[in-house]
């Protein structure tokens, strides 16, 4: 006790002495308090499922349901090919069916024209079928999912985008889930295809390894999971149709995960899993300008989901203690109070302190991210990443990666305020405006 | 007047008897006692068997083979090209009729409507919209038929041959291709089979196989031998592949040889002939192409103009006897022979075993001008009692009256050299035989057709 408080007394001689470094530690709780305790946690889970993983034998069952591939097409022309194509070379003994919607097919022909090329292929796989819908009148992403929902006959539903790949036993190591009834939705790592291209997709290369491959991994092992991404989600079909299918309005993947999460206090058994074995591949937008549109729509919808379409939704009584203060931690606090707390924080700073001050307490933060980011990568690469050479390049834009977060946090400030005062969630790509009017405003 | 064929006892219906004349025969062979020519010849019943042989028989007569013929019943495919459709109402009969004799008598009469062409052209003048079809066959050897033609040529020739010729001499025209088919070098029989063979050691033991082409390493291997417990390992350099295009594709080779396990993209292709059971390769097969023909202007000028362009016309010189005659003064000459032994005579053959060839190598016109020159020289050594006759375009007989041995030898000597100019005219390719034979040689058991018959078939 005695020598607690000898350190306590020199720590407040040392900040008395250096009075600037007195602002700098005001950074230090708050990062503490918000950040520090969610990574921990997050690996904590982590280790515990890899610890779980190394003990236990590794079991196969022969458990082959027919499963449905349905992927949404749009305009992405003969990308959609290399889907299709990854599909039917699945190493799965069961029948895979692969639906591909086109929507608004009179605009896309390109992409018709790319999957009817296919059909002649199909013959030369055995248990492997492809059904084209062409959809005339466009109704977005979300009608073509129901449509493809209503059409399928397998027993699994895996919901995928037309510009997003997989790994060849990414269908086996997700149907294997549901050989568990209490399974109601699997997701898996997604990976960027177009890494190499520009600096942008690299930054999102490691951000995606970083937030999905250990992020979701550690969150669905507590039964947590914030999403199921709609680019890459795999469904009990027999469930899905119960709740109803996709809701229309943007940001149908968050809708679906928080709609399947208040089922959780009445159905305390049902669980989302994240299965790393199940790896996708998708292309990332490639400039800056893309970039910051696609994450003006994505963390806009965050806001539009929380504050409007599921504001008496989220609740412990709908989804139990566990993920309701999860979804307070994570999905409000982290990811739309503190982009908020961060603008102002930079800028009270900025204002307030002298310069140097100033940019010295910048680089601390920059330095404590830094080292955050580095430990976590190490652990990614050291534990969990399934292509290790491949995500040795990423440690090259590691110092670069910390001032790419904070851009986007940034970002996120302005994606939730053009949400509350633009209503930015009618201005999506995902469907037309006369479909997402229909959705709560 | 009608002449109407039927086995039953039925009869036209009246209202044909009011504008015609009409004749019941149960056959042909009873028409055939009194052969009076009609305006149309109308078969009935429903046999097809029974339509089928009349018809047949009346293409092939040498008198009434371009008759209008109808049925009054369904008839099988094949005979449908033979025949003027269906009985046409009695005034549509009549005009039919009537146009027929009108091109009848434009049409120049002679006596080259007995050669095959000849009896084409008429045929074909007396229908001015006719088209030439074929009809297709499974069952016959080349799929393709002209009914017409085989009618026509009493079955003599091969009917696309006679067309090759025809088309190049621009009697036809061609109107539509019909079809283009491929046929045995051997047989001509479009019954072929093709079976892809291990392009290595040919044996027909092949296989479509599942391949794997490894990134890592570039091994390619059967698709099996990559699977290890659910997943794709390479069997060399054990990397996991996981992703087609980035880790792994499916290579082009894709079959394997069972017997000599070579791999392959595309096999050999052979072509088996199910008629002949040769062997051979697809480029070797024939290409034939089937079309639909009508009278040419030339067809039509030689119908009215008579100016056959047929090859035996440059022998028009010689003042032919019909066959018949020719034959009948030959049988006179044996048995007097026989009964006189100093009145001898003398047979002699000509034969020209490839004066269409030739027509297609020459010229036509110049072919004919070295025809009609020989036949020029020949007359010159003919006598006046000397007769002389055709049996076939390039068949000639001449009938030499009091002309022994030594009289034939020379005879023979004298043609020969006149025939040297005709073959220094053709370049040497002509193809021709003599024989002769003088009425010693010639037994008493013989009559002039088997005479003439024996002969040339030891010319051929």
């Amino acid at each position: 006790m005695e020598s607690l408080h000898q350190i306590w007394s020199f720590f407040l001689v040392a900040t008395s002495r250096y009075q600037d470094l007195h602002y700098v530690f005001m950074l230090i709780p708050f990062v503490l308090f918000f950040e520090l305790p969610l990574y921990f946690l997050n690996w904590m889970s982590v280790f515990r499922y890899l610890f779980r993983k190394s003990v236990k034998a590794p079991e196969s069952f022969p458990y082959h349901p027919k499963v449905t591939c349905a992927i949404t097409c749009y305009a992405e022309g003969m990308a959609v090919q290399s889907t299709v194509i990854s599909l039917l070379e699945q190493v799965y003994p069961g029948h895979i069916e692969i639906i591909a919607m086109v929507d608004g097919v009179q605009k896309n022909l390109a992409t018709y024209q790319a999957l009817k090329e296919l059909a002649p292929l199909v013959a030369n796989y055995t248990k492997r079928s492809l059904i084209i819908i062409p959809k005339i009148q466009r109704g977005g992403r979300v009608s073509s999912l129901n449509a493809g929902l209503n059409r399928a006959h397998g027993e699994i539903f895996f919901a995928l985008d037309g510009d997003t790949s997989f790994d060849n036993q990414m269908v086996s190591a997700a149907a294997a889930h549901f050989r568990n009834p209490d399974i109601v939705a699997v997701t898996g790592p997604m990976r960027v295809r177009n890494a190499r291209s520009t600096l942008i997709t690299r930054l999102q290369s490691l951000e995606y390894m970083l937030t999905m491959q250990i992020g979701k991994l550690g969150f669905a092992k507590l039964n947590v999971i914030n999403n199921v991404p709609g680019a890459f989600g795999i469904f009990r079909k027999s469930f899905i149709q119960k709740i109803g299918g996709w809701n229309t309005g943007t940001a149908e993947d968050l809708d679906l995960t928080l709609r399947i999460k208040q089922y959780y206090s009445r159905y305390p058994h049902l669980r989302i899993e994240f299965e790393p074995g199940a790896v996708s591949h998708t292309d990332a937008p490639e400039s800056l300008r893309d970039f910051l549109k696609q994450r003006l729509r994505w963390d806009g919808d965050l806001w539009y989901i929380y504050s409007n379409k599921h504001k008496y939704g989220i609740s412990a009584a709908m989804m139990g203690w566990g993920n309701f203060i999860f979804l307070l931690w994570y999905g409000i606090l982290f990811q739309i109070v503190m982009p908020f707390s961060i603008v102002i924080y930079t800028v009270y700073m900025a204002v307030k302190l002298p310069f140097h001050t100033f940019l010295l307490s910048m680089l601390l933060v920059y330095l404590f991210y830094f080292s955050l980011i580095m430990l976590q990568y190490i652990f990614y690469l050291a534990l969990v990443s399934d292509r290790k050479w491949e995500d040795c390049e990423a440690a090259l834009i590691l110092p670069v990666y910390p001032l790419f977060q904070f851009i986007s946090r940034i970002w996120s400030t302005v994606a939730i305020l053009n949400q509350i005062l633009n209503k930015g969630h009618l201005d999506s790509a995902m469907a037309p405006l006369w479909v997402l009017k229909k959705g709560k405003q | 007047m009608l002449i109407f064929f039927s086995k039953e006892k039925t009869d036209l219906p009246e209202h044909y008897s009011d504008l015609f004349e009409v004749c019941h025969f149960s056959d042909f062979s009873d028409w055939e006692k009194n052969r009076t020519i009609p305006s149309a010849f109308i078969i009935a019943g429903k046999d097809r068997q029974y339509i089928s042989s009349v018809l047949a028989k009346i293409r092939r007569d040498d008198e009434v083979f371009a008759s209008l013929c109808f049925a009054l019943d369904p008839v099988a495919p094949f005979d449908s090209l033979l025949l003027d459709g269906q009985l046409p109402q009695p005034p549509a009969l009549r005009e039919a009729v009537n146009q027929v004799e009108d091109l009848l008598k434009s049409l120049k009469s002679n006596e080259t409507y007995i050669t095959h062409q000849g009896r084409l052209i008429k045929y074909l003048w007396l229908r001015p919209d006719f088209i030439l079809q074929p009809h297709h066959e499974w069952q016959y050897p080349r799929f393709y038929r002209y009914p017409l033609l085989e009618a026509l040529s009493q079955d003599s020739s091969d009917s696309f041959e006679w067309l090759r010729n025809l088309a190049n001499n621009k009697i036809i025209e061609a109107l539509t291709m019909v079809d283009r088919q491929r046929e045995c070098t051997y047989c001509r029989s479009a019954h072929l089979s093709f079976i892809d063979v291990c392009p290595n050691c040919l044996s027909i033991d092949i296989k479509l196989q599942a391949s794997l082409h490894c990134f890592t390493c570039g091994c390619v291997d059967v698709q099996d031998r990559f699977m290890h417990s659910g997943t794709i390992v390479c069997p060399k350099c054990h990397t996991h592949l996981r992703h087609i295009g980035s880790d792994y594709d499916r290579p082009i080779e894709n079959y394997r040889c069972q017997s000599c396990s070579q791999s392959f993209v595309e096999g050999d292709v052979q072509v088996r002939c199910a008629m002949c059971e040769n062997e051979m390769k697809p480029g070797d097969l024939v290409l034939n192409e089937v079309h639909s023909w009508r009278l040419s202007d030339k067809g039509r000028t030689i119908a009215f103009r008579g100016e056959v362009f047929d090859l035996s016309s440059g022998f028009d010189q010689l003042d032919f006897i019909s066959r018949e005659l020719f034959i009948h003064d030959l049988d006179w000459m044996m048995v007097t022979s026989q009964r006189y032994p100093n009145m001898q005579f003398s047979l002699f053959g000509i034969y020209f075993a490839n004066l269409p060839d030739l027509a297609e190598l020459f010229n036509h016109a110049r072919l004919l001008q070295m025809l009609e020159s020989f036949a020029q020289r020949l007359r010159s050594l003919l006598r006046t009692p000397d007769l002389s006759t055709r049996t076939s375009e390039n068949m000639l007989w001449l009938l030499l009256p009091n002309t022994d041995e030594q009289g034939l030898n020379g005879f023979q000597k004298r043609i020969e050299s006149s025939m040297k100019v005709l073959l220094e005219e053709s370049e040497h390719k002509l193809d021709f035989r003599f024989i002769g034979i003088s009425s010693r040689q010639i037994s008493g058991k013989e009559n002039a057709q088997l005479l003439l018959a024996r002969l040339a078939g030891e010319l051929l």
